[in-house]
């Protein structure tokens, strides 16, 4: 009976795999591929594809960047990988832990890669588990199938080198910031950044870390000497300068006003409403976004 | 007696989920409302009523802090005011998230807080007169993952800074009319429900239960809290001071620690 049933899981699995569509992939850079995500908010309407999900074809193999929000999305990705290259999966490395970027992972167990995430990332899995695995089954119904936490089995404590042959990627690791989980990922070889959540291209940026933080590792990020970047949302950009400085502007204005807010003793829900607001037409889900972060930052500023 | 309460919890927990596995998702679900009355105020009757209002977001942006207002239109001094308001979100694991005790020198109630919410749900407050008649309203809040989840940080420096009180009273104060006071305790209001990575258990709760607010030593307002009340409780409330003096409160965590504050009200 249990061997029956496993063997109909087997078949299940496989049916799924074989019938994966690829996910539309563009090529950055010589052995870069990046897919981005479509524009939806992480609640309803979400279908689990909402970020960047990129590979990295290297001479002895691959690393994939973040997984999408299912084990659908992942894979969907492992097909578009191996329309490319048949070369082994090396490493898959989680930027942060929000479920859009991490939900895919269970897609590559098969490939036994090493798992690659921030010091804090396994904790910070554990703790949002039982949320997670509750919310995304809501939100996306059978679509979540498969769909598990699949924690790192080699961590970045402050930076980490990883070899793919003819190129190396340095992953760095950042106190709190977008999370307490972020990581960035440096290609040598086309000189190609991979920010995480830490750079929004055009989605409103979504704070759930430290806003006095990620505006300092904004900083850092600048100094940072790459030709590109792929943000954990939007398209790659070359003036990718510029998109951090637009968004450290966001973030600047934002954590001003909720200052300002708290200074003249209003109550959150009117921050809600008007903190930022000369921010509202250069950002997508601006609406939406903008009041989830003065909800999540407003309290914690009240100590300041 | 705690034994039984939080016994009574569970129950209702499992009342819930049943509640919700008919349908595939969303929406507050009216079906719990039925178990929680019968939890909290078994065989009484509640009546709506209009002189009762709560307001809230429809879709919460964060289910760790839902702002809601809470106003009555009715005056502590009339002979059948509403004394006491349970607020209880039908859908938590731990479903009351505070009772306020209201006094002469509270006015008419008017009060905001920040309330936590597991998932989407109706949100009552209950009024009960002196003579233990019960009215109530309801609104219904979508939101998701407010109580389980994230214990963070280091325990030594949580527990250094809890308790740390900020009070403050809205300028001009013109005395005897509404005023509104604010009034934020830092606490970490552990839920119980709250996974330890390390014991593979649960953190134990750990809460502000009871704020005592006084004017001049004269009663304004009592709470209770429940660990459905954000962390680091907050409270903007109106009440009328007949004087130039100092209010005063004093907080009890579930731990017997006790911590105060006075702040002195010149006009």
């Amino acid at each position: 009976m249990i061997k029956t049933l496993i063997s109909l899981f087997a078949l299940i699995l496989f049916a799924g795999s074989a019938l994966a569509t690829p996910l539309a992939i563009e090529q950055a850079g010589p052995g870069i591929y990046v897919h981005h995500g479509v524009l939806e908010d992480l609640a309803e309407g979400y279908h689990g594809d909402i970020c960047n999900v990129s590979f990295i074809v290297g001479s002895k193999g691959i690393a994939v960047i973040d997984t999408g929000g299912s084990f659908n999305t992942g894979q969907q990705l492992h097909e578009a990988i191996r329309k490319i290259s048949p070369l082994p999966i090396l490493y898959v490395i989680n930027t942060h832990v929000h479920p859009d970027h991490i939900f895919g992972n269970a897609a590559f167990v098969q490939d036994k890669p090493a798992f690659v995430g921030h010091a804090r990332l396994a904790d910070a899995m554990e703790r949002h588990r039982e949320t997670y695995m509750r919310i995304n089954q809501t939100w996306l119904g059978d679509g979540f199938a498969g769909s598990e936490i699949i924690k790192p089995t080699q961590v970045v404590q402050d930076s980490l080198e990883l070899d793919l042959g003819d190129r190396k990627l340095q992953l760095t690791a950042y106190p709190a910031a977008h999370t307490n989980t972020d990581v960035t990922v440096l290609d040598s070889k086309t000189s190609t950044l991979w920010t995480g959540d830490l750079l929004f291209v055009e989605r409103t940026p979504s704070i759930d870390g430290d806003i006095k933080g990620w505006i300092d590792v904004i900083s850092k990020l600048k100094t940072v000497p790459a030709m590109q970047a792929v943000p954990g949302h939007g398209p790659v950009v070359k003036a990718w300068q510029t998109a951090l400085d637009n968004e450290q502007r966001y973030l600047s204005i934002l954590l001003n006003d909720i200052r300002a807010s708290i200074k003249k003793g209003e109550v959150m829900e009117s921050a809600m409403g008007t903190a930022a607001a000369s921010e509202k037409d250069k950002w997508a889900l601006f609406s939406i976004i903008n009041r989830r972060n003065v909800n999540t930052v407003y309290p914690a500023l009240e100590w300041e | 007696m705690r034994q039984t309460k939080f016994m009574a919890c569970g129950l209702l927990a499992a009342g819930v989920l049943l509640a919700y596995s008919g349908g595939a998702w969303a929406e507050a679900s009216d079906k719990v409302w039925p178990l929680v009355k019968e939890a909290f105020f078994a065989g009484k009757t509640i009546e709506e009523s209009p002189l009762i209002r709560l307001e809230g977001p429809r879709r919460a942006e964060s289910g760790a802090q839902v702002p809601i207002t809470l106003t009555v239109d009715k005056s502590l001094s009339d002979a059948d005011a509403i004394k006491k308001i349970y607020i209880i979100v039908d859908a938590n694991p731990i479903p009351l998230a505070a009772t306020y005790y209201f006094t002469a020198a509270t006015g008419k109630p008017q009060l905001s807080t920040r309330i936590r919410m597991e998932t989407d749900s109706y949100i009552h407050a209950i009024g009960e007169t002196a003579d233990g008649k019960l009215y109530m309203t309801a609104i219904a809040i979508r939101a998701a993952g407010g109580c389980g989840g994230t214990v963070d940080g280091n325990d030594a420096e949580i527990r250094a800074v809890a308790g740390k009180i900020k009070m403050n009273v809205e300028s001009p104060v013109k005395f005897g009319d509404a005023t509104a006071a604010t009034f934020i305790i830092r606490h970490p209001m552990r839920t119980g429900l709250q996974r330890d990575l390390v014991s593979q258990g649960y953190v134990p709760a750990f809460y502000i239960q009871k704020a005592v607010f006084t004017y001049n030593n004269k009663p304004v307002m009592n709470v209770d809290f429940g660990v459905g009340t954000s962390e680091d409780p907050y409270l903007r409330f109106n009440f009328v001071p007949e004087g130039p003096g100092a209010l005063e409160v004093k907080a009890d965590d579930n731990e017997g620690k006790s911590f105060t504050k006075q702040l002195e009200v010149n006009g």
